[in-house]
This record gives structure tokens, sequence and C-alpha cells, in this order.
């Protein structure tokens, strides 16, 4: 591709004995043939819209039935202050309004803290793991 | 016969990053995003004055810059097609 440079050009100054530089860019406007313009959307709006769309599990399979304390961890059913499972997984979008100290619809906001350290905590391997790892990633 | 006329979007609905002689424009109203290299930038800038065709922008761009080579013209109407095929300018 191509670019700008500056190039000199003299000129007289006012009193008409000082020579006064002045710059002007020189523009190079390319080849007729040669591309100045790459758009790289298309793959990053597949990335975006499946980041959307990918699902965390609150708790994921390997925990069934356990509820989730307010610092993340798996507990027992019955644990004083621990939230149960959600009933649905989260979608990309859900688990990000958690991080964000935000509730989606659908979710207690007592247990939205419990849910957003549970995503916090998941590790390589977990379920949901990649969906939050994409999460993290900048758009 | 005048060639069409363009127009770009105002420079608020574009993000731009410069990047070591590229920049990198995030077109809002689309939400594409675009590596562009000069002189897209200066061509974007001219026609947010208002609508120009292609000899209209080049007067406007000679006002303030010099041109290398002497197919300006040609160079000019493959600009603006790239532009256009990218979202960034629209016939006006």
């Amino acid at each position: 591709m191509s670019g700008t440079d500056d190039k000199e050009v003299g000129g007289k100054g006012a009193g008409g004995n000082a020579f006064v530089p002045s710059r002007r860019t020189v523009l190079v406007l390319g080849a007729a043939a040669a591309s100045t313009v790459v758009t790289v959307r298309p793959a990053l709006a597949q990335t975006a819209g499946s980041v959307l769309n990918c699902e965390i599990p609150v708790p994921g399979p390997h925990a069934g039935g356990n509820h989730i304390a307010a610092d993340g961890n798996l507990v027992a059913p019955g644990t004083p202050g621990a939230a149960p499972p959600l009933a649905r997984p989260l979608r990309g979008e859900e688990a990000r309004q958690l991080l964000r100290g935000s509730t989606p619809p659908g979710v207690n906001p007592q247990s939205a803290q419990a849910y957003a350290n549970y995503i916090r905590r998941l590790q390589s391997g977990m379920s949901g793991f990649t969906c939050y790892a994409s999460l993290q990633m900048p758009r | 016969m005048a060639g069409p006329r363009y127009i770009a979007d105002p420079e608020e609905t574009v993000r731009s990053v410069e990047l070591d002689g590229l920049s990198v424009l995030f077109h809002e109203p689309s939400g594409m995003t675009h590596i562009v290299a000069a002189p897209a930038p200066e061509i974007l800038e001219m026609l947010r004055a208002g609508p120009a065709d292609a000899a209209e922008l080049l007067r406007r761009l000679r006002a303030r810059f010099e041109f290398e080579g002497n197919e300006a013209e040609a160079a000019i109407h493959a600009r603006l097609d790239e532009l256009e095929a990218a979202g960034l300018v629209r016939r006006a």
C-alpha cells in the first residue's frame, strides 16, 4: 500500500530575502490495481456472534446438583447463603452482564454475585471455559 | 459528462486509529472495520466537505497535496471504487 511523504518546497518570505521553507505533503494515490483498503470485519463479526451466543452452564455438568457459594465455589445443596444451579446455561452476553455487575433477566439478583464468581473461577477443561475466555478477548 | 458524485459519512461516525502509516477505521453505521492506507483517509476527509465527483475530489486534494506519478485520474477512480465497495463512501 502507499503512503504520504513530506517534501520541502522553498519560497520567499514576506521580506523577500529570507528563505522560508514550507512543507507540502506528497500524496501517493497508488496504482490503479493496488488496493489500499482491507476490510477485516467479517471474521470479527463471526467471532463476536459466537461469543454472544456461546453458553456457560452454572454449574457445569461435572457438578450437577451442587449449589454455588458467594465466592463461586461449589458447595452441597442446603449450604446457607448458597445459590441454586441455574435452570439453563447462561448465554455469553448474559455472562458478560453478570461479570460487569448487572443481573440478566431470569437470574435472581441475590445469586448474581455467586454465579459471576463461579464463572471467574472457570478453568481450562471445564464446561463454559472457552466461552468465558472468549468474553475476555477484546473486540 | 460528469461522473458519479460521492460522499462520506461524518467523522464522528468513523473511529480512526493511526498505526504506523496505516489507519484502522471502525465504521459505526455498518459495524465494519477496515485497515486503510493513504490516500484513503485523505479522500474521506475531502468528501466530508461535501459531495464530489472524481474531478472535484482531485481538485480538493491538489489544494493540499502534491501528487506523485501521472496517473492521478485513473488512481482516484480506483480508490473511490474500493472505498465504495468497502462502504466507506457512497454515491451522493
